[in-house]
């Protein structure tokens, strides 16, 4: 393509260009996002809630009111906010530490309560701001600051299996989904449909999206690439994992 | 048969169940001392199964030194009050073996009612009595229909006390304004009022019976005045 | 909001932590976020009876944590919401207190201390005084009143509303078990009807129009770049604490003009030393009473006069010197004698410390 696709409407021009790293996952993401926000005309009663680490630099992203909140916790400012006005469209933005390690609790009981928010979750399969650390879902003999000699399974477990977890403890009626910044219509469709299971009442939506992080893989443009789209799927399977009944068709 | 102060022939069980601040625990006490008199065992059951430190504990050697069976913990049997799992004394959920007559203070609001099912034997005692204490100094029991709706809420139900007060501050006006609300509450229940309950000096003031016709029964006050 | 909650004055017996959910209740406190814990959790067992039959909503969340960062959520909502806790639990919501801190956010909690450091006793401390005060990684931007009986839990839980909303400061009302517990006759009353009006709140997010097309977005963080940008926000935050230390402060002297001897506490222990003072001075005993009300900010100025006119003083607390260190510092340099009565976790009497003040006035 020879030139730069639009920007989503709900994206706020002010802010841009972002701050994120070149080769990151998290622009693709929230182009998915506003572009899901567009096409459901919410940039009016959404509440975008970003948490601490990457995500934080989401703060001024969206022409959309928004919570920047502490490590882990923006999944109970976002509950916070809905159960004070349901009216609105909550987001809880977060990271794979922020969701799965530090907020893990939130992200749990907020998926057993059936709260109706939507959480997506960047996985980079590390810390990408602390200066990579190892993460729930850091690989098995991935080197991180904290693995230096490579994740061992023995010691420290296997990657986090976020969306199965959720899909498990969520009732009928919830969304939960696996996508990926290198699929963006589908990305896009998945969170068409984790904010209309939230607008429509439905319950818990949940998202985990594969990222990439090549600033702490330390990788180029084709060892990011092959990273996302041959590694990480290795543990972590791309697709809708659990849809509203009537929603009916499931991957395209 | 269950006004006070009358003898009778099969063994008294009660239960005194009241919202907080209702005074049943003052009732439930003066009860079972009354029965010291009628010179058969008594036991008085601390059934506060939610935060048993804030009820009988403090007072229980001095009620035992004056001739009643206590079951309620003692400072020494547990850790944690509130914070553990070590809530229902095992003597507690055995009492009905006990000989004589048992009197149950029912704590936690009148929620903690349900406790009683925790009792071995109780739902087939034939002599069982549930009493409600009212306080309509409380506004969750102010009205008549308060009352009402708190009453056909539970189980079981045999008849109401009034004990309404304001602390330091009761005049008999108060006690007489509880029993005018207490009874007509229990003639819509078709529920006795068995007393009107009030300490000795407002009692003294009240007469033999309250302006409704309800027996007024002086409380002497054992429950620890500073705290709870 | 619908119907009153109270219709005309009325007196009334209850334990204190139901008076709180009245409180709340009367203050149109649209919904409660909490986590159980001893002793507050009749705050919650009576809100939660009283709520929905005056369409007030409740959230039992899964810590403390949750309770602290859903009531940042409500708030933001622009609702008047409220959580409640008691000593681990005061702990654990110190990290969503220093967020509501930092982005100045009309946050309100009931404290209902409990004997510490860690689990302690359910039952009863002032062992939450600097926590409450100065907790979290700030500097304590808060406003703080401590209670001695049923009618200020009433009259201050409904008041910390109206300050919350009014500075924007998170504001906390302080009481303790024996509070929570005891039982004790008040008057209830709808604040309308006496004239009091409570701020009104405001949305921070979800308010009418389009962001970026009718009006600004709200960007809310707590999150700075570089030293400046936060110290240049924290000066800001610190001259508007400052501004309305003097409005905000509050207190209660009795005897304080001629007293050779001042004993100063604060909440249920300052009914004890109320008495003492009393008692003391119909046998003709010149001791004097203060009581700090606002534990934050302190008022600093009236303590130090009185202070100052005595020239010794007994600081009676059940912790072991929390009141004792803000006091300290609100009387730097000034040359009373300073004479500690603490038990950590323990109630006092009027009778000991009538005792104490005998032996240091004769």
């Amino acid at each position: 393509m020879a030139e730069k696709p639009a920007m989503p409407a709900s994206w706020r021009v002010e802010s841009k260009p972002h701050k994120f790293c070149p080769g990151c996952g998290h622009g693709i993401a929230l182009r998915a996002l506003g572009q899901a926000i567009d096409e459901l005309g919410i940039q009016d009663r959404t509440v975008f809630g970003c948490d601490i680490g990457c995500s934080l630099l989401a703060w001024d992203f969206f022409n959309v009111d928004t919570i920047q909140t502490h490590h882990g916790r923006t999944t109970p400012v976002m509950v916070g906010v809905k159960r004070a006005n349901p009216d609105l469209i909550c987001i809880a933005y977060m990271g794979d530490g922020g969701g799965y390690a530090i907020g893990a609790q939130h992200l749990v009981n907020a998926a057993s309560r059936n709260d109706k928010i939507t959480a997506i979750l960047i996985n980079n399969t590390q810390y990408a701001m602390t200066g990579g650390q190892m993460a729930p879902t850091t690989m098995p003999g991935q080197k991180t600051e904290t693995t230096p000699y490579g994740r061992d399974p023995e010691l420290t477990g296997l990657p986090a299996q976020g969306p199965e977890m959720i899909a498990t403890i969520t009732p009928e009626g919830a969304y939960v989904a696996r996508g990926t910044v290198s699929k963006l219509r589908q990305l896009k469709k998945m969170m068409v449909r984790a904010l209309k299971c939230q607008m429509e009442g439905r319950g818990f939506s949940f998202i985990e999206v594969l990222s990439t992080c090549p600033t702490n893989w330390r990788t180029n443009a084709r060892e990011t690439w092959s990273f996302l789209e041959e590694k990480m799927p290795q543990y972590f399977q791309i697709g809708e994992i659990k849809i509203p009944v009537s929603e009916g068709d499931a991957d395209e | 048969m269950f006004f006070w102060g009358a003898r009778r022939i099969t063994r008294v069980v009660e239960a005194y169940v009241g919202e907080y601040a209702s005074g049943k625990s003052e009732v439930a006490v003066n009860r079972a001392l009354e029965m010291v008199a009628w010179d058969e065992p008594v036991t008085l059951v601390d059934l506060d199964l939610v935060e048993p430190c804030y009820t009988l504990r403090p007072i229980k050697k001095e009620l035992q030194a004056l001739g009643v069976d206590v079951i309620a913990w003692e400072t020494g049997d547990s850790i944690g009050w509130g914070e553990t799992g070590n809530i229902l004394k095992a003597e507690a959920k055995w009492a009905l073996r006990r000989p004589g007559n048992i009197v149950f203070d029912v704590g936690y609001g009148v929620d903690g009612a349900k406790s009683l099912n925790l009792v071995e034997g109780l739902a087939g005692e034939p002599s069982f009595k549930v009493i409600i204490v009212i306080n309509i100094s409380r506004p969750m029991t102010a009205g008549v229909d308060d009352i009402v709706a708190l009453v056909k809420g539970l189980d079981k139900v045999d008849g109401l006390i009034n004990n309404t007060h304001l602390g330091d501050e009761t005049t008999p006006e108060v006690v007489q304004e509880g029993a005018r609300v207490v009874t007509s509450a229990a003639r819509k229940l078709g529920l006795p009022v068995i007393a009107t309950t009030a300490v000795k000096e407002i009692a003294a003031q009240l007469g033999s019976y309250d302006a409704e016709g309800n027996l007024v029964r002086p409380l002497k006050r054992y429950m620890p005045r500073s705290f709870w | 909001m619908a119907e009153k909650v109270i219709a005309g004055e009325k007196r009334v017996f209850m334990t204190g932590n139901e008076v709180v959910a009245w409180a709340a209740l009367a203050a149109g406190a649209e919904i409660m976020y909490g986590y159980p814990i001893t002793p507050q959790n009749e705050i919650m067992h009576y809100w939660t009876r009283l709520a929905p039959k005056y369409n007030r909503k409740f959230l039992q969340t899964e810590d403390e944590l949750s309770a602290g960062f859903t009531t940042v959520g409500g708030v933001m909502a622009g609702k008047r919401a409220f959580t409640a806790t008691a000593g681990p639990g005061n702990t654990l919501m110190q990290e969503p207190i220093s967020m509501a801190e930092a982005m100045r956010l009309p946050f309100v909690a009931m404290i209902i201390q409990r004997g510490g450091p860690s689990t302690g006793t359910v039952i009863y401390s002032q062992q939450e005084v600097m926590m409450t005060v100065l907790g979290g990684n700030g500097e304590g931007l808060r406003i703080v009143y401590s209670t001695a009986n049923h009618q200020e839990l009433f009259d201050y839980s409904i008041k910390a509303f109206d300050t919350a909303w009014k500075y924007r400061f998170p504001t906390f009302v302080l009481a303790d078990g024996y509070q929570g517990k005891m039982r004790e006759p008040l008057t209830i009353y709808d604040p309308d009807d006496r004239g009091i009006k409570i701020s009104d709140t405001e949305p921070y997010v979800g308010r009418p129009g389009t962001p970026g097309v009718d009006r600004p977005p709200g960007h809310y963080r707590n999150t700075y770049n570089v030293e400046e940008e936060l110290y240049e926000v924290l000066q800001d935050h610190i001259k508007d604490f400052e501004s309305i230390a003097d409005e905000v402060s509050e207190y209660e002297s009795m005897a304080s003009d001629d007293a050779e001897l001042l004993v100063v506490a604060h909440g249920v222990v300052a009914r004890a030393a109320k008495q003492a003072t009393e008692a003391l001075r119909q046998q003709g005993l010149k001791v004097g009473y203060f009581r700090p009300i606002t534990l934050r900010p302190l008022p600093s100025t009236p303590l130090r006069e009185a202070v100052n006119r005595a020239g010794r003083m007994l600081v009676v607390e059940s912790a072991y010197g929390q009141l004792g260190r803000l006091l300290k510092e609100a009387l730097y340099g000034a040359t009373a004698e300073f004479i500690p009565y603490y038990k950590p976790g323990v109630g006092f009497t009027p009778e000991e410390i009538m005792a104490r003040c005998r032996e240091l006035i004769t």
